[in-house]
């Protein structure tokens, strides 16, 4: 059980973060499906960028640093140039699966991985039994994630900025009369979500593993897009549903280890699947609220006439 | 005439502009605007739908960048199209859409789009609340703060926009028809509180569609034909209703009149609808409907009198089948109908005009022959169902030509068309062969005053052909010119039932509910 809940943590802290960044497009009116390749640049940017200075911190910085800059591009598509927002999202995450994977050969000539001798710091270490296990190994990043969740609580719901985004979300018509510029405070969502998405990349390949694997999200930008939509893109909400989905799939890792003589595999590899396909569809109950978010996606998927 | 001291009024003008010109790709929207408005008074401006008016006064505010020519507020030109520098030049904007996001609540609101110097950039709800509590005490009380826009009452919402736009302190107030939406009771202390900010120096621009609202408020009035100024701004008492019409209308005569109804002329049955102790659930803004009793025969036009939010809308959603009857039965011509579809009473020969235009009556996005055709494609049902995009694209632009609706192309969505032109496309797709009975939801809500007759005389021509028409409207003098037989909604029921001729007076009481 404790060996659950501290796969859980692990698991959930790449999901919230990047949960967390699509929360921040969301409410801008973004329905924003690159999230899963700026998670995949920002894990590989890190390996690649910490081996190569010795220092994660810096390797965490440059990944901050390209996924914010790749952000910008995606909103230099999708609102200047008027491209339709979830192709140019789903674009976004094809170069960057395909990029990373690309320059792990180019760059390293390496085919498949790549492992690192960084890792982030682990602030409690140690405990092998007992409750200990639950807070044991797990990266800075872990710890650091309820607070970067309480800071998007507040900057999006109690701040001026926050209203800000949400009008330019909801009623880009509203933010406009207000003095707005919805293109801007889109394009500051789209950075800050950049930068979640790096950190959520960075958790993911030197928080737990040590290590850059071609397609290592796996969907995981994905699923962080739905606990968005199930999490009613409320700060709070979502990073509930991420740790939701983190413990689902903390259950499918351990009866993988447990149950596999009795169930096949494959079932139990789908267990976080089935649970994010009824998640959608309980957040589907939420519909009505769905459309607050819309004006904004419509301003951006149709031109003004 | 000698005009009243307002308190800059021999000064600098309140607002200024100089050959203003817009134009959307080969439209002119807005040609060569010299306008001065006084300061301290209010000026009304008029026009046909389309004519430029909220053009001209997005403007002055700020929201739309002219093509050409200079905005000058209280003396200071103002960068074009820059909303924050208006503001801060004292003017804001009460839109004719409501301009505040729904799901937010009052107090968000207010911090959007009204910023105080004590506003810092991160709150505490309770410090909103207590920000906000005095400029919401007379539009509702401080308890009104929590409250969603979405969930607030018509009036509240427009009452809003105004305090929004006096909280950032403004001196100019422009207003785009702020009267539309408003009951005649509502629209008097609307009207009463601009004379009070008139009274405290404030200088009020606001676009009017009727002639007896500018009569009733302005000082001044302007005139907008085709993108032109072709009148004033000129003092009140010295414009003639007569030449205020002419003006608005232009030289060449209107050539709108009522189109020949085809439809309609062989209705056998007497009794076209019937409403036998009907009921249904109450809404989020309205009461249900309760035991409620109604027919409408063959020609005549029956109306809905009450002021607004006392069952009209769930009276018109029951009818057309789009909200469930608890008790009670709905009959068409004879033939119960009230489980029936939406579409089943369509071919039973129910028309139906809609509260909303923009909303219930077209799809925004899709293409006008497509709105245009809706019904002649539910009528196909059972038929080859391969149809002649061709044939539909011409039967829609021949129907659109003969209701004389605006546009360039039967492609284009919509929403690029103005609301008067909205309102022509939907009656040329219900007022077609087959119309038995019709419901007409406020037909003419927000239409200048050519559309209105037009659409007034299309009701009328409806009902000499033989039809029914049931006529909910807030406009009592519509009502009273166009009604056989009135009935008057209070709470959800049928209070009283008047024939013509009308007592104005013992309406207004059933509509208050003073008779219960």
């Amino acid at each position: 059980m404790e060996q659950v809940l501290a796969t859980t943590l692990r698991s959930a802290a790449p999901l919230v973060l990047v949960a967390t960044a699509g929360v921040f497009a969301f409410r801008a009116g973004i329905f924003h499906l690159g999230l899963e390749g700026l998670m995949i640049s920002g894990a590989f940017t890190t390996v690649a960028i910490g081996d190569a200075t010795g220092s994660v911190e810096l390797g965490i910085l440059a990944a901050i640093g390209v996924c914010m800059a790749l952000s910008a591009v995606y909103w230099w598509v999708i609102g200047p140039l008027g491209a339709n927002v979830i192709i140019a999202g789903l674009g976004l995450t094809s170069i960057g699966l395909g990029g990373t994977a690309f320059a792990l050969g180019a760059i390293f000539d390496l085919r498949g991985s790549m492992f690192t001798d960084v890792v982030l710091p682990r602030p409690v270490r140690g405990a092998t039994s007992g409750p200990g296990v639950i807070i044991s190994e797990h990266s800075i990043l872990v710890w650091i994630t309820p607070l970067i969740v309480l800071v998007a609580w507040i900057v999006l719901r109690r701040s001026r900025f926050g209203l800000r985004l949400a009008a330019v979300g909801e009623y880009p018509f509203a933010a406009r009369s207000a003095g707005v510029n919805p293109s801007i405070v889109r394009l500051q969502a789209l950075l800050i979500s950049g930068a979640l998405c790096a950190l959520g990349g960075a958790e993911l390949s030197v928080g737990t593993l040590r290590n850059f694997t071609e397609n290592m999200t796996n969907g995981r930008g994905f699923i962080a897009f739905v606990a968005v939509i199930f999490g009613a893109w409320h700060p709070i909400g979502a990073a509930l549903a991420g740790l939701f989905f983190g413990f689902a799939d903390a259950i499918g890792i351990q009866s993988q280890i447990n149950i596999t003589e009795r169930v096949p595999r494959e079932f139990v590899l789908m267990i976080p699947f089935v649970l994010t396909i009824f998640a959608v569809w309980l957040g589907g109950l939420w519909r009505r609220r769905t459309l607050e978010a819309e004006a904004g996606y419509a301003e951006l998927r149709e031109p003004d006439y | 005439m000698t005009v009243p001291s307002g308190p800059a009024s021999a000064e600098v003008p309140a607002v200024r502009c100089r050959s203003l010109g817009v134009s959307f790709g080969t439209v002119q929207a807005l040609h060569d605007i010299s306008l001065d408005l006084a300061a301290g008074r209010i000026h009304a401006l008029v026009g046909q739908n389309g004519a430029g008016k909220t053009t001209l006064a997005n403007v002055l505010g700020g929201l739309q960048a002219p093509d050409n020519g200079t905005v000058c507020i209280a003396g200071n030109q103002i960068p074009s199209g820059d909303v924050r520098a208006a503001k801060s030049a004292g003017l804001a904007m009460v839109h004719q859409h409501f301009s505040l996001p729904p799901s937010f609540t009052v107090a968000e609101a207010l911090e959007l789009t009204a910023a105080r110097p004590e506003s810092h950039s991160v709150y505490r709800r309770t410090e909103l609340y207590r920000r906000w509590q005095n400029d919401v005490a007379e539009v509702g009380g401080t308890n009104v703060l929590a409250t969603r826009i979405r969930d607030l009452p018509v009036e509240t919402r427009q009452s809003l926009e105004i305090v929004r736009a006096l909280a950032s302190e403004a001196r100019i107030l422009l207003l785009d028809e702020p009267t539309a939406l408003l009951t005649p009771a509502a629209t008097d202390t609307l009207f009463e509180r601009l004379r009070g900010l008139r009274d405290d120096g404030v200088t009020i621009l606001i676009v009017l569609h009727k002639l007896r609202e500018v009569a009733a408020v302005a000082d001044t009035v302007s005139v907008l034909r085709d993108g032109k100024l072709v009148l004033g701004p000129s003092e009140i008492s010295g414009v003639s209703q007569g030449q205020l019409s002419d003006a608005i209308v232009g030289p060449a005569p209107d050539t709108d009149r009522a189109i020949a109804v085809e439809a309609a002329t062989d209705v056998e049955q007497q009794l076209l609808l019937e409403l036998v102790r009907v009921s249904s659930r109450e809404s989020a803004f309205e009461p249900g409907l309760a035991s409620i009793d109604l027919t409408v025969e063959a020609r005549e036009i029956v109306g809905i009198a009450g002021v607004e939010g006392n069952g009209q809308r769930s009276l018109v959603s029951v009818i057309a089948g789009l909200s469930a009857v608890t008790e009670g039965s709905v009959l068409l011509g004879g033939e119960e109908v009230t489980r029936a579809p939406p579409a089943r009473r369509r071919l039973r020969g129910l028309r139906l005009v809609p509260f909303d235009r923009n909303s219930e009556g077209i799809s925004r996005s899709a293409p006008l022959w497509l709105n245009q055709s809706a019904l002649r494609l539910i009528g196909r049902r059972g038929q080859f169902p391969l149809i002649s995009l061709r044939q539909y694209k011409r039967q829609a632009s021949e129907a659109m030509d003969l209701w004389r609706v605006r546009y360039n192309t039967v492609a284009q969505p919509a929403e690029s068309l103005s609301g008067g032109n909205v309102q022509r496309l939907v009656l040329s797709r219900e007022l077609a062969s087959g119309l038995e009975v019709l419901v007409a939801a406020q037909p003419t809500r927000g239409l200048d005053f050519s559309a209105t007759n037009f659409v007034r005389s299309s009701l009328r021509g409806l009902r000499d052909a033989g039809a029914g028409v049931l006529l909910v409207s807030s406009d009592l003098d519509e009502l009273f010119e166009l009604s056989d037989r009135l009935l008057v909604m209070y709470g959800g029921g049928i209070v009283a039932r008047f024939n013509a001729p009308f007592d104005r007076q013992a309406v207004g009481d059933a509509m208050t509910g003073a008779l219960r």
